[in-house]
């Protein structure tokens, strides 16, 4: 009886903890279009007469560290996360974090290193069935954008952005650094920004690593901020 | 005390044990060089490369179930695919290349005729999601495989989970393609002073070294490297080779150089099948290697060989034939 009882207060006094923290650390995107929540096959108005809408985003999240005063002070294990801008539980990225660890930076990368590009075939988020790995030249896709936009002159008005690419001089993966506050970081990716900058009417496909998979990258870099 | 050592004695035992039933899956030759793949991370067991076995010989891996693997890759013929010289894939379609020998991938580096693969585990992707290959999506495959009777009880024995993932039938694949070795030639025995060259082959050797070796590499006679050996591009193909994967100028024209090992039964030659006899390839060497930018150091002086010589080193090459190879049963077909 005495045991329970006391079980039940452990218990008790983590549910209380985990109440009382209001935000355990944790990066979480939220893909927006302009002043929307971005939802999948829905139509987003461009200008007056365009309009554009996404079948797949989906991107990866790897090599997450936390810094304090220009140190890294936190590495997490293991770290590879793909985030699908269609499934809700995978944008936010829980990070199991020592209490009491003081941070103020965070750095991530966009993509996947080299080293892990090259290693054969993976499981959990980094199975090749996740449609995030080439086929037919080696390599993780970084940054999957695909949709439908009556600016595209293409079959379906369709357009598909695969951007990857781990080997010189085409290496595309991308650190990010951040402020970081002592719970949630909540990252915008405005798609809107995205279309308005890129060529929708010239270019529709990038398949494969190169210059136009760089150039397009940066212009996703671009595309994120912090939520205020 | 006493316990201790038969405690000693027992975990000798076993761990020999464990080292008999992996070294018999995988041999390294005596004296060959390290092999490239890393074994330690995808370590062998009979249970994953009869599963891979099974998996190479499945037409379950293709969309309309009618080709495997092995369709392209066929054990007598060093698992290429005789008589074609571009491979043929569902509904007949053909491909832009020929299909190599499968043997010693431990050993390789990259894989394909211009390297796009980088990985062993990774290279089934790429025929699997080939339209003019087998056209199906590594997750159909998948899910066919989960919903299959036997599949998901071969997964659980090799992996200790009934569920499939890619991972795991990507490294199931490898490893029976691992288990691929040719070491049993006529040429290793008389490496390993087993045998004896007739003269004619030991001439031949001698001309193989001198004209063939710096690319042709022994033991795997191949350098693994990519090369132009100074082929004429076929207008109706256009095929750059390396270049098509990095992009740069100075890997124009260049190919992975394949191994010779069984060369008399892996006919037709070269990454477009172009050559149908051993005698038309050193035609090519000797009579029609095309200057170009990219052309190998390693052939800038002509090949002169007259045709005793040619007798004597086709002679040579027939000596790196292995029926042991070729007829292995533990590489065929498994019920
Ligand atoms: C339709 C014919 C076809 C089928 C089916 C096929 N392959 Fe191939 N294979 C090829 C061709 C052609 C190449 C060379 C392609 C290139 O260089 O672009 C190749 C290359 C390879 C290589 C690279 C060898 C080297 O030395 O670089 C391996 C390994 C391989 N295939 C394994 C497989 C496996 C495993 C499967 C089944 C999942 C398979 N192949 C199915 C035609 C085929
Ligand atoms: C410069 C390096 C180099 C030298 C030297 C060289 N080869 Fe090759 N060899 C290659 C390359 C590269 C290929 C594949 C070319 C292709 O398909 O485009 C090849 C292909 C072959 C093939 C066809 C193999 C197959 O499976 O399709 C044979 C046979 C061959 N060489 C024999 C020889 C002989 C015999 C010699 C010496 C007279 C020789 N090679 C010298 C690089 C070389």
């Amino acid at each position: 009886m005495k045991f329970f009882s006391l079980l039940f207060f452990i218990i008790g006094i983590q549910f209380a903890s985990m109440a009382q923290t209001p935000e355990s650390p944790a990066i979480v995107f939220g893909p927006v279009f302009g002043d929307s929540k971005l939802q999948e096959l829905t139509y987003y108005k461009i200008n007056d007469i365009d309009s554009v809408q996404f079948t797949a985003l989906k991107f990866y999240i790897s090599g997450v560290e936390l810094i304090h005063q220009y140190k890294t002070v936190w590495k997490e294990a293991n770290s590879y996360h793909l985030v699908d801008a269609f499934q809700e539980q995978s944008l936010s990225l829980p990070l199991n974090v020592p209490t009491k660890l003081k941070y103020d930076r965070i750095k991530f990368n966009i993509g996947i290193d080299s080293t892990t590009s090259v290693s054969g075939a993976m499981g959990g988020d980094l199975d090749p069935t996740k449609g995030m790995y080439w086929a037919w030249q080696s390599g993780y896709i970084n940054f999957k954008v695909e949709g439908k936009s009556n600016l595209c002159k293409t079959r379906n008005t369709e357009f598909q952005y695969h951007l990857g690419g781990y080997r010189f001089p085409y290496n595309n993966l991308q650190s990010i650094f951040m402020d970081m506050p002592a719970s949630q970081l909540h990252v915008v990716l405005d798609l809107k920004k995205l279309i308005t900058e890129m060529p929708l009417t010239q270019k529709h496909h990038i398949m494969s690593p190169g210059n136009e998979a760089m150039l397009m990258m940066e212009r996703v870099i671009n595309c994120l901020s912090i939520k205020k | 005390m006493k316990y201790r050592i038969i405690i000693v004695i027992l975990v000798c035992i076993l761990l020999s044990a464990f080292h008999m039933a992996t070294e018999q899956l995988f041999v390294a030759p005596e004296n060959w060089p390290e092999t490239t793949y890393d074994f330690s991370k995808n370590p062998l067991t009979l249970q994953k490369v009869e599963l891979g076995r099974k998996l190479f010989y499945d037409p379950i891996l293709s969309k309309n179930n009618s080709i495997s693997c092995a369709s392209c890759h066929s054990q007598y013929s060093a698992f290429t695919h005789v008589d074609h010289d571009l491979s043929h894939g569902i509904e007949d379609r053909i491909g832009t290349r020929n299909s190599p020998t499968l043997m010693n991938l431990a050993w390789h580096k990259s894989f394909m005729w211009d390297g796009a693969i980088n990985h062993l585990d990774v290279q089934a992707l790429g025929p699997i999601s080939h339209p003019d290959e087998m056209g199906e999506k590594i997750e159909n495959v998948v899910l066919k495989l989960q919903q299959s009777k036997k599949y998901p009880a071969l997964f659980y024995k090799a992996f200790k989970d009934s569920l499939i993932t890619g991972e795991h039938l990507l490294k199931s694949i490898s490893q029976f393609m691992l288990t691929l070795v040719c070491s049993n030639t006529k040429y290793d025995s008389v490496m390993r002073k087993q045998t004896q060259f007739t003269t004619q082959e030991r001439n031949g050797y001698m001309l193989f070294q001198k004209n063939c070796g710096s690319c042709h590499t022994e033991p795997l006679f191949t350098n693994l490297e990519f090369e132009n050996n100074g082929l004429a591009v076929d207008p109706t193909l256009n095929d750059s080779g390396r270049m098509k994967v990095t992009g740069n100028k100075k890997d124009s024209l260049k190919f992975k150089v394949p191994t010779l090992r069984n060369i008399e039964f892996s006919y037709p030659y070269m990454h477009d099948g172009r050559f149908k006899r051993l005698s038309d390839v050193l035609k090519h060497y000797t009579s029609s290697v095309l200057q170009s930018p990219t052309l190998s150091a390693h052939l800038q002086t002509p090949v002169v060989l007259s045709s005793n010589e040619k007798v004597d080193l086709t002679a040579f090459l027939l000596t790196l034939s292995d029926k042991s190879f070729l007829f292995n049963p533990k590489y065929s077909f498994s019920k």
